[in-house]
């Protein structure tokens, strides 16, 4: 229980965002609940290259996809 | 962008099994951090954005972009750094709020299998690059407090054939002026580092004016930005504004006057926006964006503001609505209470530059 305490507290000191997350957790569990959820298919969406040439996420199919989403900030 | 080592280790080792793993571009989720990114206004700006995080990053991992109307941002959730594992057939198998390399490489091993070597994020070295740089000094003028204001919708209108954007307005409010039409506004300037223009303070400081409708009640209707002794500099004009009244219908039109310079060339601007009293809730939050320009001391005696009961500690009823949920991050002792040394540090460590 200690030792579980001792590194909830490491990372909430380390990684402010982690320890954010933790804050945020009725945010999180919503997050998984809303739309789309596990099972459903990915939304068909048009983006963008860096190039600017337009990409459709319903390419995105034939093989396993990871999509994460960040930013420079 | 975090555990970005984390997820190029695991797209190194799943690309060669047809994983195909992509960063996607959304948003700023926090304004003027980071090398003093603020929103882009254009998709061209915005692509640029993900470019120069290609190259910042240094990862092999490719990036999609958002488009300006953020749709996949809002198909997928409205998450800052949400992550989506999806099936050959284009269904979705894993979703998780914060992407998770770790988690992830599990998903993968179950999903796809498990590889030969595994690739440690300690293991790969990414050739990483400085941001952007401003192109004049910054932390020339005192910066302006906007803790526990929200973004306000401002609509940049933008002329295709008219000069970037070198200064991007950012308005904010208080929660009184957007839910009672009634409180203070925050109006800044921040110039874009990827226009690369600076002010000139030999020329006139940037002005604006606010043309809105006679039910809406200001203290005044135009401002002008001080004139500094610096020759030039990079730091936001910013102005806090008193609104008496402002209707939920009414629409301000700001027009703002400027010059923007690089060395060689100042270019005359004329630029309007529209303000909404609405949260932008895609804007971002410009977290303690306000507190890099103050000293640690100025820091901690901004922090003692909030010392209602004049104790010299801080329990976080005294602590505003932005740094409140930073208490127990705080809290070092666990008893909470903030007292001097716990304050003094949080005041160090809010002051110090956020860029890397």
């Amino acid at each position: 229980m200690l030792r579980c305490f001792l590194a909830l507290s490491l990372v909430a000191i380390l990684l402010p965002a982690q320890a954010s997350a933790q804050r945020s957790k009725k945010k999180d569990q919503d997050f998984i609940k809303t739309a789309p959820v596990v099972g459903d298919s990915l939304p068909v969406v048009e983006v963008h290259t860096p190039d600017g040439k337009p990409f459709s996420t319903s390419e995105l199919r034939g093989h396993y996809t990871v999509l994460v989403f960040g930013c420079l900030t | 962008l975090r555990n970005v080592s984390g997820l190029e280790a695991v797209h190194r080792d799943y690309a060669p099994l047809g994983v195909k793993i992509y960063f996607v571009y959304k948003s700023l989720a926090h304004p003027e951090l980071e090398g003093d990114y603020i929103q882009p206004f254009t998709l061209e700006e915005r692509l640029a954005h993900a470019r120069q995080a290609e190259q910042q990053l240094g990862a092999s991992i490719p990036w999609l972009v958002d488009p300006m109307d953020n749709r996949l941002k809002h198909a997928l959730g409205d998450r800052p750094n949400s992550e989506y594992v999806i099936d050959p057939q284009g269904v979705i198998v894993r979703k998780r709020p914060w992407s998770n390399p770790e988690t992830l490489r599990s998903d993968l091993e179950e999903l796809v299998g498990p590889v030969a070597k595994t690739t440690r994020p300690e293991d790969v070295d990414l050739p990483v690059q400085p941001p952007l740089p401003a192109a004049a000094e910054k932390g020339v003028t005192q910066r302006v407090m906007r803790a526990g204001m929200f973004a306000l919708r401002a609509a940049p209108q933008i002329d295709k054939k008219g000069p970037p954007f070198f200064a991007k307005l950012r308005a904010e409010a208080d929660l009184n002026l957007i839910d009672e039409g009634h409180g203070r506004m925050y109006l800044g300037f921040h110039l874009d580092p990827f226009h690369g223009a600076h002010w000139n303070n030999l020329t006139k400081p940037l002005r604006f004016r606010l043309e809105a409708p006679p039910e809406v009640k200001l203290s005044q209707s135009s401002w002008e930005a001080p004139q500094l002794s610096a020759a030039k500099d990079s730091d936001p004009r910013e102005f806090l504004i008193e609104v008496k009244q402002w209707p939920a219908d009414a629409a301000v039109r700001l027009v703002v006057d400027y010059f923007a310079c690089t060395d060689e060339v100042c270019h005359t601007v004329r630029q309007a926006y529209t303000l909404r009293r609405e949260r932008d809730k895609d804007a971002g939050a410009a977290r303690s964006a306000g507190f890099r320009g103050l000293t640690p001391q100025q820091m901690f005696a901004k922090l003692m503001e909030g010392d209602k009961n004049g104790d010299g500690q801080l329990v976080p009823e005294e602590l505003d609505s932005i740094m409140r949920p930073r208490f127990t991050d705080h809290d070092s002792s666990q008893d909470g209470v903030l007292d001097r040394e716990e304050i003094q540090e949080m005041a160090r460590q809010l002051a110090r530059p956020l860029q890397p």
